[in-house]
């Protein structure tokens, strides 16, 4: 009986907890981010290194040359169709999909890096 | 078309671009061979049109998405599992 009272605290705790979090959120972005942060989030220097990897290894890049500034096509010579190409890396390596309208903006080390970084779901 | 360098796309190169990643995405679904097999397909096909298709000659290009759409939708079917079975190669030949 002691003991079944003092699993029910336990199990109860958690729940008290996060009822007044999960009523304050505005909306279900910012409780989608509240659950990402229980588990590890991706720290930017983590994402910054990934990203990095991704874009050397790209056949038509010059490895040497990709920094976190690099702009895709100005920087690295690539078309807009390898664009798509890296993108589309990018989403494999953190396991995302990123919608058409998002992707089109991506051209650069920089903004992938942010948009990963920021993204709730990167993993 | 021309591969554009970093300036604003057109909403026609927007199509295009979606419709590539569109035939990239059916790809990963297929087993990995025949996934690499149509990524080269694809890329050669997107690139040859791109190179030869003057970027003004807006009928033909609406002409080729109409014609990728098909393509793309018969590829996303599960008993799709190669591009040997449609037209996506360079000759314009049906199979």
């Amino acid at each position: 009986m002691a003991l079944r009272a003092a699993v029910l605290r336990h199990i109860r705790l958690p729940v008290q907890t996060l009822t007044p979090n999960a009523s304050r959120a505005p909306s279900q972005l910012s409780l989608l981010r509240l659950f990402s942060s229980h588990d590890d989030h991706l720290t930017k220097e983590e994402v910054i290194d990934r990203v990095l990897d991704v874009v050397k290894s790209f056949p038509k890049v010059d490895p040497s040359k990709v920094t976190p500034d690099v702009h895709f096509q100005k920087d690295l010579g690539l078309d807009s169709l390898d664009n798509v190409e890296i993108v589309m890396a990018l989403e494999e390596e953190f396991k995302l999909e990123i919608p058409d309208k998002e992707a089109d903006k991506i051209d650069s080390c920089n903004l992938a890096i942010e948009y990963i970084y920021n993204h709730p779901m990167a993993g | 078309m021309g591969a554009s360098k970093g300036q604003k796309l057109s909403g026609m190169q927007r199509q295009v671009l979606s419709l590539y990643r569109g035939f990239l995405r059916a790809a990963r679904l297929k087993p990995t061979e025949d996934r690499r097999q149509i990524e080269s397909i694809v890329s050669a096909e997107f690139r040859r049109n791109s190179k030869q298709v003057d970027r003004k000659n807006f009928l033909y290009i609406e002409y080729l998405l109409r014609r990728g759409k098909k393509q793309l939708d018969q590829l996303k079917s599960p008993d799709t599992i190669g591009l040997s079975s449609c037209n996506v190669s360079s000759s314009k030949k049906k199979c």
